[in-house]
């Protein structure tokens, strides 16, 4: 392991900082500025917020001799991303009050406000408090928000996997009472009770990552998180899960010891205790072996191929007291959100609703936000995300059905999610500007309007009902998951973007750069002679995806 | 010499008496021993004192009485007080804001020197003293009398409080022994030469005068300066209520001024304006007039020289007569009266053009420290005022005149010194207020204090609407924080929250660090708005020093007075 002196400065931080807590309350408190002092802009990541800034009003706010445009983002924690009808009713007024009005939905199944400032913040928690909802750990060296399949309810044993979600993500919670002492005013208690066994005072050396995958869907994208539990059924009763570790996607330009990574299988696990035993050993042995000095290089992904799959492997079965079986077979044949109206075995109704990359507002596109409350003003629907940053009204009797439906097409929703073409409804994109820091280039904001100028081509070569899933992000720390996609770009800089292909339609191959910083006109010249090519001489029902490995990846 | 308990009340006397008193008391000591009878007019001055027991005299009793805003009536009057002494005559000083009006029947010679302020108004310390003589009638019959008026002839109505002393006195029956003295800008050998008379009156038995001898107005000796403007910045961001502008002004030549003064800058009318009066009068915009101040082309005379805007009811009153009509008292601007009482013809209105009063400067706190930011610049922070008038959204002339102003445009103006709101010595604490504009100054102080390394304690209470959009010279004042020339910052931002938090709320959260330092000789500084905040700032230091020095109200009043005589505390407000 790592000498002391070397370690990275995050690492000082967590140590300091007294459960979490560090000077919080005190940069709360400081009046001159609406950033944290420095240590605590680390430490309040684990609370589930981030501080930021408008970046597109930098120079603007220089030249005034005011301060950066600082606020703060917070990401709720939600296990496999439902919220009942208050709860949203909650979250449209909070996000209202305190933040700009936007609600993200995350590729992760949970939901952000953005622009919260700082005199902001605590009331905006206390809200969130009252509604069942919070937001630990949804950021930080500890376990992230847990995914897992988005349509729980199409059987019964969905149901029992989805609880796995939940119990993950309160075995994965840090002990620390801080967010309640900080936000919610609670009494600190003589013996705070705060002895962490999983975290202790070090914490992870990273972010870490777990989702749950219900075959043959892989919405959720189970291959690219830390751990990934494929669930194992057979006739229609659940076995256990396969698990797969050393997921992650990001890479940095530049640096060749960094690279996107799918999980590794490593075997068989049966029974509820024995699963979330071997998660959480798995996440002892990435506390341990895990790079301290280097965040860059801190992933389990990376500890794991330090280490060696198979020594990992045994390091592991040492520490659960017991061995992975032979990893059972499993077949994906989607990733992709089933828009529309399903039904599920007790009849209850779904409408899987298309919200161009999660965002939802009024816009000229539809009256989104507006809708979603008065259909949760209803009661008779609850609230889904999906790891596609896509939306779910479930468990809608059937009697109730034709109200949520009229709503929908009253407010034109149902139009709105038909009319989107097949590229569009199988895109994603980052947040990037204005708000993350990590930015490189645009992504939400400008992928609807390259994909307006990318569908002509399609149609040209009669490809608009290809379900291509194309991904963009800022910068290559893959926040849209954009390596693997089966076309992933990938800001360079302002307006420029790395083009990668080759990735597979279920997540089960990564792309591979494929041409460096195009600009839009390049990208859409590249884009027209690929497009062009695999019309002519793909096989039939081979996905681009496939073709462009083979073609242009493979053997090259 | 002196018994020890004898001692330590003279000691006493004089540790409590002010400037003036020492002078005066020196004066009235030597007048005791000399023998000299032209002096020694010491007893009856006792009695002017007006303590109680006092000695019958047939001596004269001189009194020198200044009401000053900016500190120049206050010099003057004490340089002459001095020149009297040389000459032997003990003239008593007094401040006006301090005179028991209730003595003037008792006064035998009384002499103001007093400047104009405002839009023709008194300085604010002799307010309560003009006030009482306009409003009441007195018989002061034996008082002998003069008043030596200081003013700028660059405002409309030059040295007007002066004039209405004057006049009040002679209402009264007193005897003008010397003519009134209006005095511009460069008032020292005017006021020496009607300080001659007055002590030739004094000494010679000469009879008092009684027509008023208008005296002879001097051209302004200011200096003005030729500028360019270097940066211009709304400070405020989108989605605050204001337009606040940080305006840079560079020169050639290095200018004189220490921070803590302002400049005065005359506005351009508006030309749309302009030409609107000239489209409704129909009179030539090329045709030369004459006015009592210059002649030049109207369209000259309507955007540089007269102002237009906002007339003075004296203005209007005289419009009345022109046009022949009745005019309720009222103020507007020349424009929207041509429209409500239309002029007859252009030939008419060549006459209103000649009743228009001077452009009036505005005056503006420097923001901006020699030694900070160079002596070939000034900095001031203007705010864009915002009115209704006729129903409809007003700017003022000045603010907007120079927030539109493009870098490189040209811009003249002229130092105000003002000779009381000084930084103190290097090593003394000052706790400034400054919400809104008021922090221009303390830009300068804290610039000028952070150059010269002074060791002074700094203390800064800034107030504004919104903490996002109004927190002028965030990023400046975050600096001085870190480096430590700031020693202690204290916000108020009243739109933040749903109470409404202003600056003097916060002194109150920090009543007992602010009396401690205050008590140990801090000096305070107050600026920007003088209605309501200043006034509401002032009685809240009444209240901590009240409730922290446990005084009662007349002891804390006093407290404040002796701040106010020390010079610790200073206002800049408007
Ligand atoms: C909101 C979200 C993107 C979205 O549009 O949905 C997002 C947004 C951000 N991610 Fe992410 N990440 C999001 C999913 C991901 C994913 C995809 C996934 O997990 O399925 C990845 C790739 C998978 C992985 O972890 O390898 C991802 C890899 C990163 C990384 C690279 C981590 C690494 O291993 O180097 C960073 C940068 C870092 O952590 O230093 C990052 C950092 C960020 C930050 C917080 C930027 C920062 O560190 O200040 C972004 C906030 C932008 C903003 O203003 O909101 N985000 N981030 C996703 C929130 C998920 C959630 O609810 O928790
Ligand atoms: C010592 C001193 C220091 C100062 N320092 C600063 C400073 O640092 N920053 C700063 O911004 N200001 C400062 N001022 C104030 C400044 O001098 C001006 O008074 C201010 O800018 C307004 O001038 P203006 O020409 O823009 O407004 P004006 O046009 O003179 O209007 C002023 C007011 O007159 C009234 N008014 C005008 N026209 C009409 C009308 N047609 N109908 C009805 N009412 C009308 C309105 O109430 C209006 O608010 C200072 C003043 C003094 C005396
Ligand atoms: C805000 C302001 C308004 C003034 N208005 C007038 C005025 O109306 N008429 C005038 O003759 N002088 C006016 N003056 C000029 C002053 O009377 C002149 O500066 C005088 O020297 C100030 O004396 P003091 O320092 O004793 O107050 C004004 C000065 C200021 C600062
Ligand atoms: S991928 Fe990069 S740009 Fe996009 S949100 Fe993540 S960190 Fe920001």
């Amino acid at each position: 392991m790592s000498k002391k002196d070397d370690l990275s400065p995050v690492e000082r931080i967590k140590k300091a900082s007294d459960g979490l807590r560090g000077t919080l309350k005190v940069s709360l408190q400081d009046e001159i500025t609406g950033a944290l002092r420095e240590d605590d802009q680390s430490l309040i990541k684990f609370h589930g917020l981030y501080q930021q800034d408008d970046r597109d009003r930098r120079e603007e706010r220089s030249r005034k001799k005011l301060e950066w445009l600082y606020s703060y983002m917070i990401r709720l924690r939600l296990p496999g991303g439902f919220l009942t009808p208050e709860q949203w009713i909650g979250l449209h007024h909070i996000a209202g009050e305190h933040s700009t009005g936007t609600i993200k939905i995350t590729t992760r199944q949970t939901v952000q406000l953005h622009g919260i400032i700082k005199s902001h913040i605590k009331p905006t928690i206390q809200s969130f408090n009252t509604f069942q909802l919070d937001s630990i750990a949804a950021c930080g060296d500890v376990n992230r928000n847990v995914t897992c399949s988005a349509h729980p309810k199409e059987s019964a044993i969905h149901e029992k996997i989805f609880a796995y979600a939940d119990k993950l993500s309160v075995m994965a919670l840090p002990k620390t009472r801080a967010y309640y002492d900080i936000w919610l005013d609670e009494e600190m208690i003589a013996d705070k009770g705060e002895v962490d066994p999983l975290y202790q005072d070090r914490y992870l050396p990273r972010k870490f990552k777990m989702g749950i995958a219900i075959p043959p869907n892989n919405d959720i994208d189970v291959l690219t998180n830390d751990v990934g539990l494929i669930a194992i059924i057979e006739n229609n009763e659940l076995k256990g899960f396969n698990i797969a570790a050393g997921g992650g996607l990001s890479a940095t330009h530049g640096n060749e010891q960094t690279y996107p990574r799918l999980a590794t299988v490593l075997g068989f696990v049966a029974g509820e205790e024995n699963v979330l035993k071997a998660v959480y050993v798995i996440m002892t042995i990435q506390r341990d072996y895990g790079n301290r000095n280097d965040r860059k290089l801190a992933r389990l992904k990376y500890t794991i191929d330090k280490l060696g799959v198979e020594a990992f492997k045994e390091e592991l079965e040492k520490r659960c007291g017991f061995q992975l079986e032979e990893a059972k077979s499993y077949r994906f044949n989607s990733r992709k959100d089933h828009y529309g109206w399903k039904q599920n075995h007790e009849g209850n109704w779904y409408y899987t609703l298309f919200i161009e990359n999660g965002r939802v507002l009024d816009d000229e596109k539809a009256p989104l936000k507006t809708a979603l409350l008065e259909i949760a003003k209803t009661g008779k629907a609850n609230f889904r995300f999906t790891g596609n940053q896509n939306f779910i009204l479930a468990d809608i009797a059937a009697i109730d059905k034709e109200t949520i439906n009229e709503l929908l097409a009253q407010f034109g929703l149902i139009t709105h999610t038909d009319k989107a073409g097949a590229l569009r409804k199988n895109a994603m994109a980052c947040v990037a500007f204005n708000t993350c820091p990590l930015a490189l280039a645009e992504a939400q904001r400008y992928l609807p309007s390259l994909i307006s100028k990318i569908e002509p081509l399609l149609e040209k070569y009669n490809l608009q009902n290809e379900e291509i899933v194309l991904r963009m992000t800022g910068c290559p720390n893959g926040c849209g998951r954009s390596p693997a996609a089966e076309i992933g770009l990938i800001g360079t800089a302002y307006g420029e973007y790395n083009l990668h292909i080759g990735g597979d339609r279920m997540g089960e191959r990564l792309n591979t750069k494929y041409k460096d910083s195009l600009d839009e006109e390049q990208l859409l010249q590249t884009l027209d002679e690929l497009f062009s090519v695999f019309s002519k001489e793909r096989s039939t029902g081979e996905t681009f995806g496939d073709y462009s490995y083979k073609k242009w990846i493979a053997n090259s | 010499m002196l018994a020890e308990d004898r001692l330590r009340k003279l000691q006493d006397l004089i540790s409590t008496s002010t400037k003036e008193e020492l002078i005066w008391i020196n004066g009235y000591l030597s007048g005791l021993v000399g023998n000299d009878p032209a002096n020694g007019n010491g007893h009856s001055t006792i009695a002017a004192n007006g303590n109680g027991h006092a000695i019958p005299t047939t001596e004269k009793k001189i009194s020198l009485a200044f009401g000053t805003e900016t500190g120049n009536a206050k010099k003057l009057a004490t340089q002459l007080a001095t020149v009297a002494k040389k000459k032997g005559v003990n003239a008593k000083l007094m401040d006006l804001s301090q005179y028991r009006v209730t003595d003037l029947a008792k006064e035998d010679y009384f002499f103001v020197v007093i400047s104009t302020q405002g839009e023709g108004e008194p300085p604010i310390p002799a307010k309560k003293f003009f006030d009482y003589i306009q409003e009441n009638d007195l018989a002061l019959s034996n008082v002998k009398y003069s008043v030596l008026a200081l003013g700028d002839s660059a405002y409309p109505l030059f040295c007007k409080t002066g004039e209405d002393v004057d006049a009040r006195f002679e209402k009264f029956g007193a005897k003008r022994v010397v003519p009134l003295q209006k005095c511009d800008v460069d008032y020292e050998d005017d006021a020496l030469e009607w300080f001659e008379q007055v002590l030739d009156t004094i000494e010679s038995k000469i009879v008092p005068v009684v027509g008023i001898i208008a005296a002879p107005v001097k051209k302004a000796g200011r200096k003005y300066y030729k500028g360019t403007i270097l940066d211009n910045i709304n400070l405020n961001d989108r989605g605050s209520n204001k337009a606040t502008y940080h305006i840079e002004i560079g020169t050639d030549e290095v200018i004189a001024y220490e921070p803590g003064d302002t400049i005065g800058i005359v506005p351009r009318n508006r030309v749309e304006v302009v030409d609107q009066i000239i489209a409704i009068t129909g009179i030539g915009r090329e045709l030369e007039i004459a006015t009592t101040k210059i002649t030049a082309p109207v369209k000259e005379l309507l955007t540089l020289h007269l102002n237009i805007c906002y007339l003075l009811s004296s203005t209007i009153k005289k419009y009345a007569v022109i046009i022949g009509q009745e005019i309720p008292d009222t103020r507007m601007d020349l424009v929207d009266l041509l429209r409500i009482y239309p002029v007859l013809d252009a030939a008419q209105f060549e006459e209103i053009i000649k009743i228009l009063t001077p452009v009036a400067p505005r005056l503006y706190s420097i923001a901006s420290s020699p030694h900070a930011h160079g002596e070939n610049e000034v900095h001031i922070t203007v705010a864009k005022e915002m009115f209704l008038a006729q129903e409809e959204q007003r700017f003022g002339l000045c603010s907007e005149f120079l927030g539109d102003l493009p870098v490189q445009s040209p811009v003249i103006f002229y130092v105000h010194k003002d000779k009381n709101f000084k930084l103190p010595a290097p090593d003394k604490d000052i706790i400034m207020i400054g919400p809104g504009t008021g922090v221009a100054p303390f830009r300068a102080f804290l610039g000028e204090r952070d150059a010269t390394g002074a060791s002074g304690r700094n203390w800064f209470f800034f107030g504004e609407e919104y903490f996002i959009s109004d927190f002028f010279y965030q990023t400046e004042i975050q600096n001085y924080l870190q480096t430590g020339v700031l020693n202690k910052l204290d916000l108020a931002f009243s739109g933040d929250q749903t109470e409404k938090i202003y600056v003097q709320d916060r002194m109150l959260e920090k009543a007992a660090e602010l009396y401690e330092w205050i008590h140990h000789g801090a000096s305070i500084y107050i600026s920007g708005e003088k209605d309501p905040m200043s006034k509401e700032v002032e009685n809240t230091l009444l209240q901590i020093i009240e409730t922290q020095g446990v005084k009662t109200r007349d002891e804390s009043k006093q407290y404040f007075e002796l701040l106010k005589k020390e010079g610790r505390y200073e206002k800049d407000v408007y």
